[in-house]
């Protein structure tokens, strides 16, 4: 497959690789980098499953407070790319920062030594605030998951003796399994791929490992080596987890009756509504308005214009990516549907491993990918005495659309092919038994029941293109500038200030997306629950 | 009908896409004529004004594309084919990067050669300075004035007093890799492991961060380069961290202070080589080199250029003298030093 | 002591009364069938029990083995704490446990030991023990129920609810798995309330029916007697007791119509009816249009008289021709159509034909009683 490729060459190119530098890296500082890599990941892991599960669970199950709000509040945080949050908070908790002057001041401290104060730039700092950002991928498809579980289970569950607490544990959750599995390897890729969020906080994974090797050591091979076993870490940790639900099937229920909402006790109620509200206030909100009154501040009118024309690039970037990784993601899922072969599952899997790879080495790949090919179309051009077409791969947004397609297919292929395991698979061959052709039935039933969950897809990926920036970096045309890279430029130069404008319009055209998608998924199950009451009477 | 309402949508949009792309393709060629490439290291920011008055000047368009990591690989898979004209590179060890890589060719300017000091430029006629900069040490105003060495950074008696930013930037990688040429390798690894000792934190941020460190007595020391000082002071909400230290020009008594570049280069492949000239004179002429030591801060390379009146007031400073080249043939063993002192853990 | 007893039950949701003053009383051992149109509440009631919906008014006392537990508005107890097992329609197996897992979910808290005397026990018992390991979606839809009832029973339930129990269940399976169930039932000695729109389930798998409707219980009793006497036309009409033959009253103004003994006459497109007040459970009626309840069995051919029927349907079954009659003349008051009547004889279409009703119980409801329904439905 097209999208594999890249990650083949990387892979080849890490075969090739033959140094002594491994032994020095292994003998300095590797050992500490892979520690703080399965620290960071675990961390992230453990903590977006804590705040994406419990909100999840609180919304749907539980009559808190504020739920139509929080609902959608909730999901907000994915809108903010990680490396704003990150400098923000770092800049907001900091020995220098907002906070700790203010209590210096407060009770007339006078050094460090005078008092304890978090470390916002450890290891656990960088968790928090990147499962902060990231817990949403977790609530979602958890969210979905819980609102789409048979409540019979549910009840089967309580009458067998577990209490509303015991039934969480040991019903709701195995129960939405698969959604917690697959959003929690998508937090995992995208937190082990992570540099620039990482940095901030001045801890060193294997990621950084990569990097002194490329750039500092001069040595792609032996990176493209370390990349590699970072997407086996990746890997190793995505089979088990499949493996370990491979032989339960997941039924799923559309008899959706009225859920069973747990009362909440007063106490109970005020721990929840702090719970979620911590998180939509930390994620986004605080975030969020900070940015807003830096751009008070700092912004001219000037500036915003100037940002238009990036803000376009960025839209169009973002479509292109959106549309096609969507178009292969759903191309992929039909093959594999329509195939009945287990062997044919490989195209899907090996295409979602993109995401794992940091995009600047990702970047690499591509440009390793396109180059050559640049250089047949440019001798043949030459051959056939015609002008030189130039770099039309590599040196246009084709490479950076084709770069995006393969770091964010993995969203879309998890979002499609669980929509489509939603439908049954006798629908399959019902369109044959009435004499319709497969192509038909194609565009008749599965696309129109798969609508949301492409549109969803399409979305998420948007979003995520909108907040890409290494690839972008570095494989860019000349003068195409991004709402990413001009943020990131006035950011790597200490003045988010100036760029606050930028990241706030990053931040509103991922949030537009956002809302839309929650409100359409709630007009769906909406329908649905109204068929269900039609069907019930 | 139903059909025709799914379909199109899809058929559109894909109609759609091939139009974009061939919109996009065909701008990419219209590049060509009148222009100059650049591929950057530095911040497009800073030099666009520059690029304007030279396109005010001569007429030719410069394109711009920048990026802190992989050039010099986008480069090397363009190959024969590379749009790129010119680079410019934050620091010297990019500039020998590429150099090494073969990704240059030498140009032939009596210009450059006559304006820039020999010790700023390559012998090979590969790559040249535009601008100096100084590491040096900032230190509280607590400390009063003060003579500083390097090696001072490792002295106890600043324990848990010094801040940094990761050693591994290139400017600290610059400057490890000059100390390797002075003293050698195992006493640099001991200097560099005395010195992470007496830092106050973990390295982070950037040089702007340490000195607000700094303002914040969080630590006394901190390295950083020279024209942030100036950028500082005219920054309002920075100017109280700037106003806190002094700035300090180290090893005066001795070898001097630990300069470095920023330079610019000229792609093997260039393919608008005269233009590429064209900017690459004008970027020495006397109007580009008063323009950064205004607005940037920076020493210009021109020796007939004067720094800015604020960094003037800094005061002279004896600069080291050793060879560019050597600093940038040391930086792997300055990587492996500061891997193996732990700097950044 | 009854097992179960439910007074004056009333469930609102949304604004919507659901269930209206239920009562209903089962003592233990007992199974009752309740039924009704969907959308009755049958549903509502059960999951009442289980603790899933609180009630609004009315109160439930449940004998758990000699401990009272009493279920008010004030007093709620939690579904877990009610030991009530229930099997539900699409039997909500755990499809990530395996069956094995799935039966002991509910006794998790007993000793390993005793988990797995009691599975291997109930394994048995519904003939389970080669299946332990597999996954409930690699069952058949027997097995799973099956696998339901055994992770109902394991935590040894004092009530067992049953939600539609049979209707996932092939036809043909369908009888005898009611009656195998019916034994296990009763050999374990466990009384269960279960719901179904369909009345011979209830008539098959049940000791007593409950028939609901609009949210309340129109009549319990075990099904011989509803069938014998039942107490209102929606109950007559929902269980398809029979057809309804339209007659009016004669006026009779010597007899008093109500007393002991009295005989009434009633004119019918089949002639003449007459009864006995045999008994004072008997009603009268006020208005003159009522309806009789005819049953296939009331019918029989009349020879040498005149045609009063003619045939619209023939079905053949087990028991011989399924007829099915209307009245001849089609306009009057004591017009008739759809009669159900059995015979060996062969007829045919659009044969006019004489009938002869011999019935001795009558069955009678006034004609307006059967308007509201005909119309609703």
């Amino acid at each position: 497959m097209l999208l594999a490729i890249p990650i083949i060459v990387m892979l080849v190119s890490a075969l090739t690789s033959s140094s002594d530098l491994y032994l020095h890296l292994w003998q300095s500082v590797l050992p500490n980098y892979i520690i703080n890599t399965v620290l960071l990941g675990a961390y992230v892991v453990v903590l977006t499953l804590f705040f994406g599960v419990i909100s999840a669970g609180l919304i749907v199950h539980t009559n808190i407070i504020g739920k139509k709000i929080l609902r959608w509040l909730l999901v907000l945080p994915l809108a903010m790319p990680a490396y704003i949050v990150a400098y923000l908070y770092t800049d907001l908790f900091d020995y220098a920062g907002f906070v700790q002057i203010a209590l210096r001041d407060t009770f007339h401290w006078q050094s460090p030594q005078d008092y304890w104060f978090f470390d916002i730039r450890s290891l656990f700092g960088a968790a928090c605030v990147i499962s902060l950002v990231l817990f949403p991928y977790v609530y979602l498809l958890t969210r979905t998951a819980f609102e789409q579980q048979n409540q019979n289970l549910l009840r089967a569950g309580r009458l067998l003796g577990l209490s509303p607490t015991q039934n969480f544990i040991k019903v709701i959750l195995p129960l939405a399994r698969p959604a917690l599995g697959i959003s929690a390897s998508l937090v995992l890729m995208e937190t082990l791929a992570d540099f620039a969020t990482v940095q901030y906080f001045a801890v060193n994974t294997l990621t950084t490992a990569i990097y002194d090797t490329w750039l500092g050591y001069g040595d792609l091979s032996s990176a493209n080596a370390l990349a590699s076993v970072l997407m086996l870490f990746i890997f190793i940790v995505v089979f088990f987890e499949q493996k370990a639900r491979s032989s339960q099937s997941q039924q799923k229920s559309m008899s959706n009756n009225q859920q069973q909402l747990i009362i909440l006790s007063t106490r109970q109620q005020f721990l929840a509504c702090t719970f979620c509200w911590f998180l939509a206030i930390a994620g986004f909100l605080l975030p969020f308005s900070l940015l807003i009154n830096m751009v008070f501040e700092y912004s001219t009118s000037e500036q915003f214009f100037k940002l238009l024309a990036s803000a376009l690039n960025s839209i169009e970037l973002a479509l292109y990516a959106a549309t096609i990784t969507v178009l292969i993601a759903l191309t992929l899922a039909l093959f594999q549907r329509f195939s009945y072969d287990i062997n044919k599952t490989w195209p899907l899997q090996i295409s979602s491993f993109g995401y794992a790879i940091p995009g600047t080495v990702l970047a690499m790949a591509m440009l390793a990918t396109f180059g050559p090919v640049d250089h047949s179309v440019n001798d043949i051009a030459i051959y056939l005495q015609l002008t030189e077409p130039g770099l039309i791969f590599s040196g246009t947004i084709f490479v950076l659309v084709f770069a995006f397609v393969v770091r964010f297919a993995a969203i879309a292929n998890g979002a499609i092919s669980s929509g489509l395991k939603q439908i049954p698979s006798s629908i399959d061959l019902a369109p044959a038994s009435l004499g319709v052709g497969l192509k038909t039935s194609l565009t008749k039933i599965h696309l129109p029941l798969l609508k949301s969950s492409i549109l969803g897809a399409w979305l998420l990926v948007f979003v995520e293109a909108m907040k890409e920036l290494p690839a972008v970096l570095l494989l860019r045309p000349f003068n195409f500038e991004t709402l990413s890279t001009q943020v990131y430029q006035l950011i790597s130069d200490e003045m988010l200030e100036q760029g606050a404008l930028g990241a706030i319009l990053i931040v509103l055209f991922g949030l537009f997306p956002i809302i839309w998608l929650n409100s359409s998924n709630e007009k769906i199950a909406k329908t649905q629950h109204r068929e269900q009451d039609f069907a019930a009477h | 009908m139903l059909k025709k309402t799914k379909e199109t949508p899809l058929y559109f949009l894909l109609l759609l896409l091939l139009i974009l792309s061939f919109s996009a393709l065909l701008s990419f060629n219209s590049f060509a004529s009148n222009a100059v490439n650049v591929y950057s290291y530095r911040q497009p920011f800073l030099v666009e004004p520059l690029f304007e008055k030279f396109t005010q000047k001569t007429g030719i368009k410069v394109n711009i594309v920048f990026a802190k990591k992989g050039m010099a690989e986008r480069l090397a898979r363009e190959g024969k084919y590379s749009p790129a004209d010119v680079l410019l590179t934050t620091d010297i060890s990019r500039l020998i990067e590429l150099q090494d890589k073969q990704l240059l060719q030498p140009f032939d300017s009596s210009v450059i050669k006559k304006f820039v000091p020999s010790q700023y430029r390559a012998q090979n006629n590969q790559w040249f300075a535009l601008t100096t900069r100084v590491r040096n040490i900032y230190s509280s105003k607590r400390l009063g004035d003060i003579e500083l060495n390097y090696l001072d950074l490792a002295d106890e008696k600043y324990r848990g007093r010094i801040c940094s930013r990761s050693g591994k930037h290139p400017y600290n990688v610059a400057l490890v890799s000059a100390m390797i040429s002075e003293y050698g390798e195992s006493k640099t690894l001991t200097w560099l492991e005395k010195f992470k000792a007496n830092l106050a934190r973990k390295p982070q941020g950037n040089d702007r961060s340490q000195v607000q460190a700094i303002h914040q007595n969080l630590c006394d020391l901190s390295l950083g380069n020279s024209y942030y000082f100036g950028k500082m002071l005219k920054d309002k909400k920075q100017k109280k961290w700037a106003d806190g230290v002094n700035i300090n020009f180290p090893n005066q008594a001795n070898r001097g202070s630990h300069v470095n570049i920023s330079g610019m280069a000229l792609a093997k492949y260039a393919p608008n080589k005269k233009n590429a000239h064209a900017l690459m004179e004008f970027l020495v002429s006397k109007p580009a080199q008063q323009l950064y030591a205004e607005t940037n801060m920076e020493y210009p390379v021109r020796t007939d250029v004067k720094p800015s009146a604020l960094v003037a007031s800094w005061g002279d400073f004896k600069a080291d003298t050793l060879s560019l080249e050597t600093i940038a043939k040391n930086r792997k063993i300055a990587l492996k030093l500061l891997d193996k002192a732990q700097f950044d853990l | 002591m009854p097992l179960i007893s439910i007074s004056n039950l009333s469930v609102t949701l949304q604004k919507n009364t659901i269930l209206s003053d239920v009562n209903l009383t089962l003592a233990s051992g007992d199974i009752i069938g309740l039924v009704g149109p969907s959308g009755c509440g049958k549903t509502t009631l059960l999951n009442t029990i289980a603790g899933f919906i609180e009630q609004s008014q009315g109160q439930i006392q449940l004998n758990d083995f000699g401990v009272i537990n009493t279920i008010t508005t004030e007093q709620f107890i939690s579904p877990e704490r009610r030991n009530i097992g229930m099997i539900f329609q699409d039997y909500a197996l755990f499809p990530h446990l395996t069956v094995a897992k799935n039966i002991c979910f509910g006794i998790a808290k007993q000793s390993n030991a005793a988990q797995k005397t009691q599975l291997i026990t109930l394994l048995k018992l519904l003939k389970l023990d080669d299946l332990a390991d597999r996954y409930p979606h690699q069952l058949s839809g027997g097995q799973q129920q099956r696998v339901a009832i055994a992770r109902a029973l394991a935590p040894k339930p004092a009530l067992l609810l049953l939600d539609e129990p049979f209707s996932n269940i092939d036809a043909r399976l369908r009888n005898d798995l009611m009656i195998e169930l019916r034994s296990l039932l009763k050999e374990l000695k466990i009384t269960a309330i279960f719901v179904t729109h369909n009345k011979d389930e209830v008539f098959s798998f049940g000791d007593k029916i409950a028939v609901m409707t609009e949210g309340k219980i129109l009549q319990t009793g075990t099904p011989a007697e509803v069938c014998k006497n039942p107490n209102s036309f929606q109950v007559a009409d929902f269980l398809q007791l029979g057809a309804w033959l339209p007659i009016t009253t004669i006026e009779s103004n010597n007899l008093p119509s109500h007393e002991q003994g009295a005989t009434i006459s009633y004119h019918s497109a089949l002639g003449l009816i007459k009864s006995t007040l045999s008994s004072p459970k008997t009603k009268t009626f006020s208005e003159n249009k009522l309806v009789l309840l005819v049953k296939p069995q009331h019918l029989s051919l009349h020879a040498n008289h005149d045609a009063n029927a003619i045939v619209k349907n023939i079905t053949i079954t087990e028991q011989g021709y399924h007829y099915q009659l209307s009245s001849i003349c089609t306009q009057n008051d004591l017009a008739f159509t759809a009669l159900s009547f059995y015979s060996n004889q062969a007829l045919h279409l659009e044969q006019k034909i004489a009938i002869k009703l011999n019935i001795d119980d009558l069955v009678i409801f006034a004609m307006a009683d059967t308007h509201s329904l005909i119309t609703s439905t």
